[in-house]
């Protein structure tokens, strides 16, 4: 990573979250084990014991994580994400995101032609006619792709249901 | 002989004008995601899974297979030609084979890298052929604690041998297990850890966890470093080739040296990334000129490339005979064949004799087939590398999400997907190791099923797991493994701090 990148998050900061979020898991895993038995009964371990166990480790682990972080990452000046980093992740992330939700209301296809045309237009510099073309090409394989050949229908919406295509 | 005869048994049923067809086509796939950056092997063979489900289990796994042997080609040549590891276990191979790349010998570092991981292959696939019938053998006294001691062992080593903090081995195996959990419970029925959502009741599938975790986490991760290709003209002549090919025999001892260190890694589940370290590590260390390395020296192009092949095809033999996978990718393939309905273990080379030994014998042919594709389409898939990222990159990651989808056509799955993608960035921004989650995902249910039962024949007493002498030697060496950072810890501070870094690889 070169220097004269800004540090936005430090390794520390992430590390500490980090074991924080993994810490809640280990509490969520053992709330959700003790709804059963985690004890023994005649038939062996009850349902809940297995999970209940991998919750605390998880939780004795977590806070393990967290002693390292303060034995190894607090005084270093390492970052976890640099500005500029975090900017390109997030160019690539948000619109990932957009995608995700339009497929789920959309369908796959319609999302996957609106998500790769938008890329190219707004953050490729295409103009829009060989974008849409592209974007229409390759939506248009996968169609062939996954309906025709693999036989593996994927998750259609509304214009699918228009147009009659099920 | 009678493993001779069963191959070539298993040469009359792979060699159909079907399965080699299937080969080359897998072959080419796979060279295509190991091309591609954010597509690697696990999540290459995660995406085509769902589409192999209906195909009979033998032509699925040959085509599986071959685009394993694909993907880690694929992932050697954007090591060399463009300094990017189209795979974490290429990475190695980028330290000598891009400087050669820059020096205009760009064919003969291809040349080599291909070579010597065909050889670490075929050294892999004869192991298992000589090995793996003895081994499902010996495997077959194994009775439910036995197996359970094997689990434990194969996941102790990974907190005892894994490069990162053992914290965060455990965390990662456990969370792993914790997802497995989720859903019908197998043994008692009951539903856990739903929470009230009913679309968990299907429990998380590792197929979904591997695509994000690997395919989206990694392209994050390359989005991040700011992507450049830049990348050196590959013509490859056929003339240079066979010139390269005659100097080949000049490495044998790095050759041995490497496959042997690849097989090792590769069936204990060290895996095919630390096994091509671990090769240039020691290469460099005994090599008779240390000047030169990572400027373009042969052996640091070999020891890696054959080790990781080896172990990439070694990683087989544990998950055939034990049902223990040695790589992430293994253990994706080892969740396919419990989907088909295979049970991998001993009793898969009674029961399945055509399935297994086809398999093996399209272990060799596969790699050949891969030496002639990759050699034969290096200027093309380095062209591929050549469209820019703006459509390359969102196409990956279209192909991600829709693969997430089949699964098991659940649109709840497109979020779960992105969140382990999110998850898989974090946790290798923070050396958190994803394979032991992978392998927890897939080996959960029936470490669970193990324990389970084990206690069940001991009628809750723990000590079935020390109660004769295989299973208590397989136990301590578990736990052996298990306490080994601590003990190397002691070890570090009782001794003077003159060779730190001596066991860097």
């Amino acid at each position: 990573m070169s220097t004269n990148e800004r540090s936005l998050v430090s390794r520390f900061a992430m590390e500490i979250a980090t074991g924080c979020a993994t810490l809640v898991a280990g509490i969520v895993v053992v709330l959700g084990a003790i709804e059963y038995e985690t004890g023994w009964d005649e038939g062996g371990p009850q349902p809940g014991y297995f999970p209940f166990y991998v919750g605390l480790i998880i939780i004795a682990a977590s806070l393990g994580v967290l002693g390292q972080a303060f034995l190894n990452h607090r005084r270093s000046r390492e970052a976890f994400v640099t500005r500029e980093g975090f900017a390109r992740v997030m160019a690539f992330f948000l619109p990932l995101a957009a995608f995700t939700v339009g497929s789920y209301v959309l369908g796959l296809y319609v999302g996957t032609f609106v998500y790769l045309a938008g890329v190219m237009i707004f953050q490729g510099g295409y103009r829009w006619p060989f974008a849409l073309a592209v974007a229409g090409g390759i939506t248009g394989f996968f169609f062939v792709l996954f309906e025709r050949w693999f036989q593996v229908p994927l998750l259609k919406g509304p214009l699918e249901a228009l147009l009659g295509i099920y | 002989m009678e493993n001779i005869a069963s191959l070539m048994h298993g040469f009359g049923v792979a060699l159909t004008m079907h399965h080699v067809l299937l080969m080359m086509l897998g072959v080419l796939l796979g060279i295509l995601v190991g091309v591609l950056p954010g597509l690697g092997a696990p999540n290459g063979v995660t995406l085509l899974m769902p589409l192999t489900f209906s195909m009979d289990p033998i032509s699925a796994i040959i085509l599986l297979t071959s685009m394993y042997w694909g993907a880690l080609f694929g992932g050697s040549t954007t090591s060399i030609l463009f300094n990017i590891p189209g795979e974490p276990s290429s990475v190695a191979t980028t330290f000598d084979g891009h400087p050669m790349a820059k020096q205009g010998r760009a064919t003969e570092a291809l040349t080599y890298a291909f070579l010597s991981a065909g050889f670490g292959a075929l050294v892999g696939v004869v192991l298992i052929t000589v090995l793996s019938s003895w081994v499902a053998k010996f495997a077959l006294r194994f009775s439910s604690p036995e197996f359970f001691a094997v689990y434990f062992l194969a996941f102790a080593s990974f907190i005892g041998l894994g490069g990162s903090s053992p914290f965060k081995t455990v965390i990662s195996i456990m969370l792993g297990f914790a997802f497995t959990a989720v859903g019908m419970d197998t043994v008692s029925g009951s539903l856990r850890l739903t929470y009230g959502i009913d679309e968990l009741i299907r429990g998380i599938s590792f197929l979904v966890a591997v695509i994000g975790l690997f395919g989206i986490g990694e392209l994050l991760l390359t989005m991040e470093e700011g992507l450049r290709f830049d990348g050196v003209k590959a013509r490859v002549s056929p003339r240079k080739v066979f010139e390269t090919l005659l100097t080949l025999p000049r490495y044998w001892v790095t050759l041995l040296r490497s496959a042997a260190i690849g097989c090792w890694m590769g069936i204990t589940p060290g895996g095919p990334t630390a096994a091509s370290f671990m090769s240039y590590g020691l290469a460099k260390r005994f090599a008779r000129r240390r000047e030169g390395f990572g400027k373009g020296r042969e052996e640091g192009v070999i020891a890696p490339e054959t080790a990781d092949h080896a172990a990439g095809s070694s990683a087989i033999l544990p998950m055939l005979a034990l049902g223990i996978p040695g790589s992430a990718t293994a253990a994706v393939m080892m969740g396919g064949l419990m989907i088909w309905g295979l049970t991998p273990g001993p009793m898969l080379f009674i029961e399945q004799k055509d399935f297994v030994w086809g398999l093996i014998a399209s272990m060799y042919l596969g790699n050949v087939v891969a030496v002639v594709l990759v050699l034969a389409t290096v200027p093309f898939f380095a062209a591929i590398l050549r469209v820019p990222f703006a459509i390359i990159g969102p196409v990956i990651l279209v192909i991600c999400v829709s693969g997430a989808y089949t699964v098991a056509g659940a649109s709840f799955d497109l979020w779960l997907v992105l969140i382990f993608g999110v998850v898989g960035y974090v946790f290798k921004k923070l050396d958190y190791p994803i394979a032991p989650m992978v392998l927890a995902m897939v080996l959960g249910d029936k470490a669970e099923d193990a324990f389970r039962q084990s206690a069940i024949m001991s009628g809750g007493d723990l000590s079935i797991f020390w109660s004769n002498g295989l299973v208590a030697t397989i136990m301590a060496l578990g736990v052996l493994l298990l306490v080994w950072p601590l003990l190397s810890l002691v070890v570090q501070r009782l001794r003077p701090s003159r060779d730190v870094g001596a066991t860097t690889a």
